[in-house]
């Protein structure tokens, strides 16, 4: 199968914009536009949305556009006179742009991850009639990194093709390609720049590992990769560019914490316990922020009814969050939190190596059997504890059976690959449908309670007894979504205990 | 959603494809994404664009809805810029319409599958009272009549508005192809200024004329002449009575 066809071309080594001009003109009948410098931004969120959705967004000439990221073809775009440090898709103007990216962002923030400087010279292939059937531009590019330091990345050939010229089109990539002898560019010149010393993007959760490795090798690894994850997003959590930075670094610290205490026997027991504090200290110190921003993000959702009364509300939620992130900064930037990932990574870092194996049963067992003995355990006792929850139960119960859904969803995201057919993706489909429920009937008893111990400050800000009357009515309104919650845990955790069915699990993960 | 502006007048030779081409052209260099649909089986926004006036199926297959409009559109030399071309067979559009279930609103359908790809569509229509101009007074937001100032244009213009109602579009007319030298251009213009009229007013210049040798539009090649300044004012006026939707 033919890849999709190729819309930029590397020029030949040593050629320039020049001599790349002299070959196509050779070939085809082109006009010459003059030769000028390009300045280039390019976006995206930090976990690579725009370039996993095939699109680019670019600050150039006063404008800002969506585009295509192989013919830079506008797909939208809008007058921006200076490239912003940062924007979010929601604030931008109505319009063809904020309509295309809104979706394609959510929450997330757009932030710069590559500038680059060109020479460039456009050229249009023309007909017979004088009409341009295809844009090409030649151009040399150059990354500018810190200190306007430019690193020069491969000269290129991109082609944009004009709608309804599709013959012509063909036709000029059969020129560039049998009569110019340009090959197409493996990587397009965003990816080249991001490559060539652009931001840094999030690493993937999801590490490859053997089933028949040792258990300490691949834990170390999955560990390795959860700590570069949260240094990955601690300075865009500490800068507060977006809130998934610090939601990203916590499901990591989680996921270190689950691995911790599930897979414990892969660690020598002292240095473990030691970790284990300080993890759950660091998970705790950012835990208020975290709770805050959920309410900021979720704030307009609820309060759509009352928008105008709950202002005062709104405001005191802002500072409160402000102040959480202050202290939740001062946290991050602690020594103690500095100290705390410096000797985590010597420890992974030694951990195959460590000598003696008989402080830690599992280190030299394969990692597919202790991952997965503790898969079937999980599941065996969220069954078990499930089964027992009744309609009269307490809220207690329900909140710890979220804390093991979360155990098992991040063993079976971390170790799923480990093992044979589909019964992995799809246990975790269906926890995500019961964690869904579990987690909307907790975070609603968190919100009406926070809610309510706001109420003295609210009450005491002006307009603060209009407040107070419409966030009554907002608690009312957390706790019916919070009874809903609970009404639909039965059906949910029927689903879940039904597929994949024991004997599967215990099957596939024996 | 896009703006549907049809340039439109039942006289021929007044001035309407030069105003579609240049008000296209004006929008799409103000960042819109803007579609041109000729028509007028002449041809005349079609050549000027140098694009070959011929629709795959021509225009029966279009208004009978059987046609993938999308894949009969054209890029312009310009940013933004595309045109539905027109085809010969456009001339017998009335008959291909009367055919339909129907009718008036045959070209509203045409445009539907593209309405969320361009913030505004431009028509520009044939001249004449028919069922091509009815189904465009359906599918258009506002009407762009271009009017010589001389002793019928004040009839014609409320003889246009009792046909299109008070349901149908906006009408925008402006004065084109103005005389100023002209005693009976002034006096007209005096008498129907500010009864619905745009302020903006076209001179009669030999620039508008150059469009057909110089194949684009006035903007591109005489950007600083009085016929391309006074439609940056009419695109002005236009778009602050139909912003992008």
């Amino acid at each position: 199968m033919p890849g999709p066809a190729a819309t930029q071309y590397l020029l030949p080594d040593g050629m320039r914009l020049a001599g790349a001009g002299d070959v196509l003109a050779a070939h085809l009948v082109v006009q010459n536009g003059s030769v000028r410098a390009a300045d280039r931004t390019f976006y995206d969120t930090f976990d690579a949305r725009l370039r996993d959705a095939g699109a680019a967004l670019v600050h150039a000439d006063g404008r800002l556009a969506l585009l295509d990221p192989g013919s830079f073809a506008e797909r939208a775009g809008e007058p921006c006179a200076e490239p912003p440090g940062r924007l979010f898709a929601a604030e931008l103007a109505p319009g063809g742009l904020r309509d295309l990216l809104a979706p394609l962002t959510g929450v997330r923030a757009l932030t710069p991850v590559a500038r680059v400087r060109s020479r460039e010279r456009a050229m249009r292939v023309l007909n017979d009639d004088a009409k341009t059937v295809v844009r090409l531009t030649v151009e040399e590019p150059a990354l500018v990194g810190p200190g306007r330091r430019r690193t020069p990345l491969p000269p290129r050939v991109r082609l944009e093709p004009v709608r309804g010229y599709d013959k012509a089109l063909r036709r000029v990539r059969g020129v560039l390609e049998n009569g110019a002898g340009l090959r197409p560019a493996p990587f397009s010149l965003v990816d080249e720049a991001r490559a060539a010393g652009g931001a840094p993007c999030a690493p993937p959760a999801r590490v490859p590992l053997r089933p028949g490795q040792r258990a300490d090798e691949a834990v170390a690894a999955v560990l390795h990769r959860m700590l570069e994850i949260v240094e990955a997003n601690l300075p865009g959590t500490i800068a507060d560019v977006d809130s998934e930075f610090l939601h990203d670094l916590r499901v990591a610290v989680r996921r270190t914490r689950s691995v911790q205490r599930r897979l414990a026997a892969v660690f020598p027991p002292e240095p473990l316990a030691h970790f284990r504090d300080e993890f759950r200290w660091l998970q705790r110190a950012s835990g208020p922020a975290r709770d805050l921003d959920v309410y900021v993000l979720e704030f307009d959702g609820f309060a759509a009814a009352h928008r105008q009364r709950l202002e005062p509300l709104r405001g005191l939620l802002a500072a409160h969050r402000r102040a959480a992130h202050r202290r939740m900064v001062r946290a991050l930037r602690s020594a103690r939190a500095a100290r705390l990932l410096s000797e985590w990574r010597a420890f992974l870092d030694d951990l195959p190596a460590a000598a003696a194996d008989s402080d830690r049963p599992d280190a030299a067992r394969r990692v597919d059997a202790v991952a997965g003995a503790e898969i079937r355990s999980v599941h065996a006792r969220m069954l078990r504890a499930g089964a027992a929850i009744g309609d009269a139960s307490p809220p207690e119960p329900l909140h710890d059976l979220r804390k093991r859904g979360k155990e098992l969803r991040y063993l079976l995201e971390l170790f799923g690959g480990l093992y044979p057919g589909r019964v992995a993706g799809e246990m975790v489909r269906s926890l995500k449908s019961l964690q869904d429920a579990l987690g909307r009937f907790q975070d609603r008893q968190v919100q009406a309670a926070t809610l309510r111990s706001l109420g003295d400050e609210v009450a005491a800000l002006d307009g603060g007894a209009d407040a107070l009357m419409a966030m009554g009515l907002l608690v009312e309104r957390l706790e019916e979504e919070q009874a809903a919650a609970r009404a639909e845990f039965a059906e949910r955790f029927a689903a879940f205990a039904a597929h994949p069915g024991r004997a599967l699990v215990r099957e596939t993960f024996a | 959603m896009s703006r549907v502006l049809a340039t439109y007048n039942i006289k021929g030779g007044v001035g309407k494809t030069s105003a579609a081409v240049n008000l296209a052209y004006l929008a799409a260099r103000d960042g819109a994404r803007t579609l041109l649909w000729d028509l007028d089986p002449q041809g005349a926004s079609t050549y000027l664009f140098r694009i070959k006036p011929k629709v795959k199926g021509g225009g029966r297959k279009l208004v009978r809805g059987r046609s993938d409009v999308e894949r009969l559109i054209k890029g312009t030399d310009h940013d933004r810029l595309d045109l539905l071309p027109a085809d010969f067979s456009y001339r017998h559009m009335d008959l291909a319409l009367d055919e339909t279930k129907r009718p008036t609103r045959r070209v509203a359908k045409v445009l539907a599958p593209i309405a969320g790809e361009y913030d505004y569509v431009f028509l520009d229509c044939p001249p004449s009272i028919s069922l091509v101009s009815e189904s465009v007074f359906e599918a258009a937001d506002a009407l762009l009549v271009p009017l010589i100032p001389a002793t019928l244009s004040s009839r014609t213009f409320e003889q246009l508005k009792k046909v299109v109602g008070r349901d149908g579009p906006q009408v925008l007319a402006f004065f084109s192809m103005v005389d100023g030298r002209k005693r009976l251009h002034r006096e007209v213009m005096e008498s129907l200024g500010g009864n619905g009229v745009l302020r903006a007013a076209i001179p009669a210049a030999s620039d508008v004329e150059r469009m057909g040798v110089r194949r684009d539009a006035l903007p591109v090649f005489a950007p600083r002449g009085r016929a391309a300044l006074a439609y940056d004012d009419l695109w002005r006026e236009v778009r602050e009575r139909m912003p992008a939707g």
